[in-house]
């Protein structure tokens, strides 16, 4: 069957089968940011922006995005925050073997762009919240959380 | 890959159970797939209800909360609705289910009909009393969640479509208390309870105790709830929270797996039941108002 949807700002046609899934499709069109770890939902290396929404892509059907708009780090190479969030993981250390590195880096842009409940601000309760879907076995999370904390106060002083 | 022969897309409540019967072979439907594709369950066809406008979240003039089928776990976190009512109970619940990338595909839909006895959403909208209502090609039926459930993987459905719950605005205000023990944060829950109570003028009016994944299908522990009904908070002693979480261990019917054996489960339920009580007679001293989650 074909799809049509937007891929990080471009119109995009894909034919797929109808039970195939978000990450089969993307990697199947050279999107390789998007990594294939688990495929149950667990490990959060495939995690891409569906309208807006953090999801793991393995847990899509491919089908279900007709329509709708998709945001993979591809599509984010030149934007402000990201490349904030990308700067700042690599000078805390963040990034050691790195396959987790680009869904976790579309987890905690998720998080920002959308920014906090209302009265409460970007702590680390909240960071550490929005990474519960990116495993990460290098670091144990306190390098990547500490970036995440640097940015955020970062934008505070120079939004 | 999932050995899907055709993706049917619905853009009503009664169109989706048409396409469902429409046939040839089987189908299931789908909103959030988020069980589906880590079980590929055989089919030959499925119907996505995502754009059946079955997904909206809205509070009515009389105070009631509509849950849409479709409405996915972290729009329950985050709706102001869902967030205000009860104390927050069902946006808690909501948010301890998988992990963030998850909730956002995931239905509270998909988790009532996966219908599986751990059901993260199920214990907290028993314990609220919500009502489900269930769309045919050409009519609506409502009923009770307590009867929604048939048996593990089982509901009354067969291929009609869940269309949401609905929560009493009576409950809007029932102090709320739940707790989904599990061996890490991600796995399917050991043991849920969620707790409920609706006070007035120092009385428990109302208690419900709903129980998850110790018995065939989430259920109340409804002998343990009359021990409370009616009572008056400041005679509800200690020793009387414990004789009702004992009851309410009695009731639940809990099997032996790989995760935890039959008796820690039922042990669990008496500690769980004990302690939520507790929590909720003790922090909300005074009238009914907001609840703890």
């Amino acid at each position: 069957m074909k799809i049509s949807f937007n891929l990080n700002g471009s119109a995009t046609s894909l034919e797929v089968a109808p039970g195939e899934t978000l990450l089969q499709a993307l990697r199947a069109s050279r999107v390789f940011s998007v990594k294939l770890g688990c495929e149950t939902g667990d490990c959060g290396s495939c995690t891409v922006l569906l309208d807006g929404q953090p999801v793991n892509s393995c847990m899509v059907v491919a089908a279900r995005v007709d329509g709708g708009h998709v945001t993979t780090m591809e599509g984010l190479l030149g934007d402000d925050l990201m490349i904030r969030l990308q700067t700042e993981l690599v000078e805390q250390g963040a990034v050691q073997c790195g396959y987790c590195i680009p869904g976790l880096l579309i987890s905690l842009y998720a998080l920002v762009k959308q920014g906090p409940p209302a009265g409460r601000e970007i702590d680390e309760e909240l960071i550490r919240h929005a990474l519960t879907g990116n495993l990460c076995r290098c670091t144990g999370y306190v390098k990547p959380v500490e970036a995440a904390r640097a940015v955020v106060a970062a934008m505070e002083v120079s939004p | 890959m999932w050995n899907l022969k055709e993706y049917r897309i619905a853009s009503s409540p009664a169109e989706a159970v048409v396409l469902m019967r429409k046939g040839p072979g089987k189908g299931a439907y789908i909103a959030g797939g988020t069980d589906m594709l880590l079980e590929h369950p055989a089919c030959d066809f499925v119907v996505d209800v995502n754009n059946a406008g079955i997904g909206d979240i809205a509070r009515t003039p009389g105070g009631d909360l509509f849950l849409g089928a479709a409405a996915t776990l972290q729009g329950l976190v985050d709706n102001s609705f869902v967030s205000e009512f009860a104390g927050g109970a069902i946006s808690n619940s909501a948010s301890q289910c998988g992990n963030r990338p998850v909730r956002s595909t995931a239905t509270m839909g998909g988790n009532l009909c996966n219908a599986l006895p751990s059901a993260d959403m199920a214990p907290i909208l028993l314990a609220l009393d919500a009502t489900c209502y269930i769309a045919d090609e050409d009519c609506q039926e409502s009923l009770p969640l307590t009867d929604f459930f048939v048996g593990p993987r089982l509901t009354v459905l067969e291929d009609r479509l869940l269309v949401g719950v609905a929560l009493p605005g009576e409950c809007a205000g029932w102090r709320c208390a739940s707790h989904k023990l599990t061996r890490t944060a991600e796995d399917i829950s050991l043991v849920q309870v969620a707790v409920s109570l609706g006070v007035t003028k120092g009385r428990i009016q109302e208690a419900r105790i709903a129980l998850g994944a110790v018995s065939p299908v989430p259920m109340r522990a409804v002998l343990a709830e009359t021990m409370l009904a009616g009572q008056e908070i400041k005679s509800v002693t200690p020793d009387a929270v414990l004789d009702v979480a004992a009851i309410a261990a009695g009731e639940c019917d809990p099997l032996d797996d790989h995760r935890a054996s039959a008796d820690y489960r039922r042990d669990m339920v008496n500690v769980l039941t004990r302690r939520l009580i507790t929590r909720i007679l003790t922090n909300n001293e005074g009238e009914t108002g907001e609840g703890a989650a």
